[in-house]
Parts: C-alpha cells; structure tokens; sequence
C-alpha cells in the first residue's frame, strides 16, 4: 500500500521554486531516503507532506488522505531539531506529546528523571523517536534522525526505525548525510528541487565518475585544478576532481610538471550531490 | 583587543533591533522627561457650584481653569464631581462655602494647596479620598497595572519565543491540536498567574500601605479580566515578530517604557506637554491607572469609569485579537491542495 503519495508537486515562493515538479512515493515497510544537499528543497517538500505548507500545485496524498488534523493522528515527525520541551523530564515530555496526540504515554526508552536538555543528544534523539512513535503511526517522517550522535547511538537509533518498518511503518528520512541514506531502502535525490535520481546509492551514482589525484606536491596541484573547472574536493591529502575527464587531468598536471598518481574512481553520494549542484 | 572592539561595534551595527534601542531609547527618554516629566501643574480643572458660584468663578486666578459653573450645584454634587474626576478641585459657594480637593491627584492637589491665594480667602478646604495625599495610595493601585504589564509582557513574550527556539511550535502544528487549544492552553497559565499576582498586590497594598478600597469589587475585577487581555496580547504579539528572547525583551522594554513614563502613573498626564500627551491616551495603562485609582480611593461610579472601560475593552480586542491571529498563523498549519495544476 502507498502510504505517501506526492505527485507532480510544485512551490514557489515568490519568483523562486523551492520544490519543482517532484513525484515520490512511500509504501507501508518501506525506508525512503530523501537526500540531497542543503537548499535541495527537501525539507520544503516534507513541510508538505506534514501539511505545514501548501502546495503551489500537485497532489500529496497520506494514508490515501490529505494531510488533515485527523491525519495527523496517524503520523509521527522527528525535526531535526528534536521538537521536545528541554525544561521538561522525558516522562514529562512524552506524557505531553502522547496527550497532544490522544493517546497515552510509552514507557520512557531508559530510566531518567534528568531534564531533557541535560541529556546527551544520542540520548535526546531516542527521546524524541519515542515521542514521535509511541501513538503508533503509520507513517513515520523523520529529518536527519542520527545527526550528531555517536555510531553507537546511531546503531540502535536505526534499529528503533527499521523494526517500525518491519511493523509496516512507511519511513521517509531525510538526509544529507552518506551513513543515514546507506540505510534506506531505496533513495529519492533532490537537486534545486528536482528529482535528480532515484534508486539504490549504486543507482544514484551510477557512472558517475570522479579523478583521485595523489601528489606529493597537493597544495600547488590542487590550487591547479581547483580553477580548472570542475569540483574539486580534498580527502585528506587526495584531491578529488569530480565529473572530469582522466586524460585533461593528467595532461594539466604534466604541464604544470607536478607529479601525480591519477586514477579514476565510482563517486560518492556527497560527490554526487556536489556534481548535480554545480 | 582592538579586533574585539571592532566585532563589536561590527555586530552591534547589524543588530538593528539594539541600534534601535542604544539610539531610539536615549531620545525617547530624553523626549519623555523633557515634555512630559513635569511634576508642577499648568491647569487645575475646577468646578464651582453654589449660589455666588459665577462671582468666585471670577476671581479665580492662576492655574485654576472652570470646567463647570453651576449657581444651583451643592454640596454633595461638588464631590460626586470629585469622586467621577470630572474636576480636581470644586469649590462650593453659599451658607457653607468649601473647597474640596482631590487627594489622589497628587501633584494637582499639592499645586492647588500651594497657589491658595488665587482661591477665595477664608475658605474652609477639605482634601478628598487621601487627605494625608499618601503617595503609597495612589501608587500601589497604578502598580498593579504596571506588574500585570510587566508579567503579561515580558514573561509571556519570553514563554512563546522559547518554544519556538526549542522548535516545539512546530512539532505542535503536527499534532491533531487545534490551533484555538495551542493558543489557549499556552496562554491560560499566564492568566492565571497574573490573576494571582493581581490579587496578591492587591491585598499587600490594602494590608501593608493601608491603601483604602472602597469601589466596587466587581469593576475592579472586570477591568482587571479585560486588561489582562490587552497586556498577555502585548506579550503575545511580541513573541510572533521576535526570533529570540533576548529579542523580545528589547521589545518588550519599548513597549513598558512608554507606559511608565506617560500613563500619568508617575508624571500627572495634565502637566505634560500636549505634543507628548496624546501618547500618554494611546496607552492602556494609561486608563487602567485611571480606573483604579478611581475604585480604590474614589469609589467612581460606573457612569465615570465607563470611558476607561470602553477604551481598554477596544484595545483588548484589538491588540488580543491581532495576537491570536498572527499566533494562529504560526501553530495552524496549511491544508494542502487537492487538485493537480
């Protein structure tokens, strides 16, 4: 079953279109990686799925609905920025989302009587997932979810997400970050608010190729390529020139008589969004 | 330290809102206490009533200015006059000629007091409803309206802005609360507490500055509701153009300055200058101060608070009204659009 459903949906604000001509789909199980740089219009998009904004034109359906008041009911959100009172326990905290959404409170994910804002924020994180889910959602939305916590927290916080989706929670998690899209089933890539991919990372990338140039000299080869055209980028001491031909690289290279290892290597997903940006 | 120096001044320069407040404060105040900080009194509004009330009238010199002429008032209208401040002083004329002066306007009847050789000579003169002209009692009743603003102000500006600093508003906007039970229920505590501090000063300055209270209960209650109204709209407009509570204090600030300044709280609204003056009834503790000194001290009559009560029932509306609504914006989200372009 289609628990969201966006089709052909467009916002302009003003003369800028934040979210142009974009079709997605989430089915009930599934975990949808919504990635893209920042200003892609990802969190435009998911403003609309939650019905805190309206759609230029389009159609967004949830649950085979609008998003509605009653919807609502049905629908957990985790912001990026967590969305919990940090004055309040996380007892407290969950007592009053359960109650904003109707429902009871869950049992708090670990024993605490520390204020929220005291806790460590892989700690915060979990807070805010129970809160989000403990009125049993069928549709889960969650904005970069693992940001700034601990692989250990992220471990457990990924496990929390995909056991909901094996419950037939539909997951839609926005990100920009190459270790959260790594978990979703399947990736939606938006660039200047477009659809610019979809599919596994693999897909996404697909021939998408960049130069890694290895130099003892890095810093005057890479000031070289850096206004050769396109994108450079620098993993520690290896420059990556993405979307470039190997031989321009090379020939570039040996007329400035810089001394080099280059070799072609499968862009990333960062490199990726860097490309499709640029 | 140089380079800190000129952050500084670089960031100070950017932050319009404190520009505002280091430029637009000083020339407030300066503004302010130039015009309306005057303690001496230019006009004092008087009635004269009684069988040779024209003749007096006619000899009154100085300050004193007739805003009622009456050969056949007595006795008893001469401070009902009084009691509804429709005049400062009343002077009754005939068998058992008086002057009365009104203790709660401090400084008027200190200015009365002092230019008594413009009053006819050999007159008995009796200070009304203060008569030891108490400053405590005619600041504890001004107070309270001075404190309701400043909790439903600041306090409730600072509640609504740090929920939208922890991003709750937002995560409220998803949930099935409607927006009439976000604004409510976020707004009620404030009410409620500053119901209680009303009470509370109330009662301290009846108990501890022996402030008499001798109007109407129900009118003091009800020009306390709907001025609560106004002040927590107040604190709730602030918060929906502030991103930060430091934000909303600097706000906050511009809007209690005026109001302690020219409300005639302090400063009598009579003496300051009429280019400043306007301002002073534009505020609504302005009214509210007028009201209560009116129920505490004077036990005014409906008929004479009915103005007051008329104007801070308008500026609740509005100044409440356009709150909610500009609130309503942020916590009531957009239902999406079915149709396809």
């Amino acid at each position: 079953m289609t628990a969201i459903d966006v089709q052909g949906v467009i916002r302009r604000f003003g003369s800028f279109t934040a979210v142009d001509d974009v079709d997605l789909t989430v089915a009930a199980g599934e975990v949808v990686g919504l990635v893209g740089a920042n200003g892609a219009g990802k969190t435009t998009l998911i403003r609309m799925i939650l019905g805190l904004l309206q759609p230029t034109s389009g159609l967004i359906r949830v649950l085979a609905g609008t998003p509605s008041r009653e919807l609502r009911r049905r629908v957990g959100y985790v912001p990026q920025n967590l969305g919990l009172y940090r004055d309040l326990t996380v007892a407290e905290n969950l007592e009053f989302w359960a109650e904003a959404f109707g429902g009871s409170p869950a049992a708090p994910p670990f024993d605490n009587d520390d204020l929220v804002g005291d806790l460590p924020l892989g700690l915060q994180r979990r807070v805010a997932f129970a809160a989000a889910t403990q009125h049993g959602p069928e549709v889960l939305v969650l904005d970069e979810p693992t940001s700034g916590v601990s692989p250990l927290a992220r471990s457990r916080l990924w496990n929390l997400i995909r056991a909901r989706a094996e419950a037939g929670v539909a997951v839609l998690v926005s990100t920009h970050y190459m270790d959260e899209a790594e978990q979703a089933d399947r990736l939606v890539l938006m660039s200047r608010g477009r659809v610019a991919g979809t599919g596994t990372i693999t897909d996404i990338i697909a021939d998408l190729r960049a130069v890694e140039v290895t130099a003892p000299r890095w810093q005057e080869a890479f000031d070289l390529l850096d206004g050769s055209g396109p994108p450079v980028t620098l993993a520690g001491r290896s420059i990556r020139v993405l979307g470039a031909d190997l031989r321009a690289v090379r020939s570039a290279l040996a007329r400035a008589e810089l001394r080099a290892e280059v070799r072609e290597v499968p862009a990333t997903l960062d490199e990726t969004m860097v490309l499709l940006d640029s | 330290m140089k380079a800190m120096i000129l952050k500084e001044f670089r960031q100070m320069r950017r932050d319009r809102r404190t520009v505002a407040l280091m430029v637009g404060l000083p020339l407030m105040m300066l503004i302010i206490f130039g015009y309306a900080a005057r303690f001496d009194v230019a006009t004092i509004e008087t009635a004269v009533l009684g069988p040779d009330a024209e003749v007096v009238a006619s000899q009154l010199g100085g300050a004193f200015t007739v805003v009622k002429l009456d050969p056949a008032g007595t006795d008893d209208e001469a401070r009902a006059m009084l009691a509804d401040s429709e005049a400062a002083v009343a002077i009754v004329t005939g068998a058992a000629p008086k002057i009365y002066v009104d203790g709660t306007e401090l400084f008027v009847a200190q200015s009365a007091l002092r230019r008594g050789e413009s009053l006819p000579a050999g007159l008995e003169s009796e200070i009304l409803f203060n008569p030891d002209l108490n400053t405590a009692a005619v600041m504890v009743p001004s107070l309270i309206g001075l404190i309701l603003l400043f909790i439903g102000t600041v306090i409730t500006s600072l509640g609504v802005v740090r929920e939208r600093e922890q991003g709750t508003l937002e995560q409220l906007a998803v949930t099935p609360l409607k927006p009439v039970d976000v604004i409510v229920g976020k707004i009620s505590p404030y009410f409620v507490v500053a119901l209680v501090d009303m009470v509370i000063i109330t009662l301290a300055g009846i108990v501890i500055f022996d402030v008499p209270f001798r109007g109407s209960l129900f009118l003091f209650a009800v020009f306390g509701l709907i001025y609560l109204f106004v002040v927590l709209g107040f604190g709730v407009l602030i918060s929906t153009v502030s991103r930060s509570q430091g934000e909303a204090i600097q706000l906050a600030i511009m809007v209690l300055l005026p109001q302690v300044m020219l409300s005639g709280m302090i400063f009598p609204l009579e003496s300051m200058a009429a280019g400043v003056r306007w301002i002073g009834y534009l505020l609504p503790l302005t009214y509210f101060v007028q009201a209560m000194r009116g129920i505490f001290l004077k036990a005014s009559s409906f008929g004479a608070l009915l103005p007051p009560l008329v104007v801070l029932a308008l500026m609740a509306v509005a100044v409440f009204g356009l709150a909610v609504w500009r609130f309503r914006q942020e916590v009531a989200p957009k239902t999406a659009k079915v149709a396809t372009s």
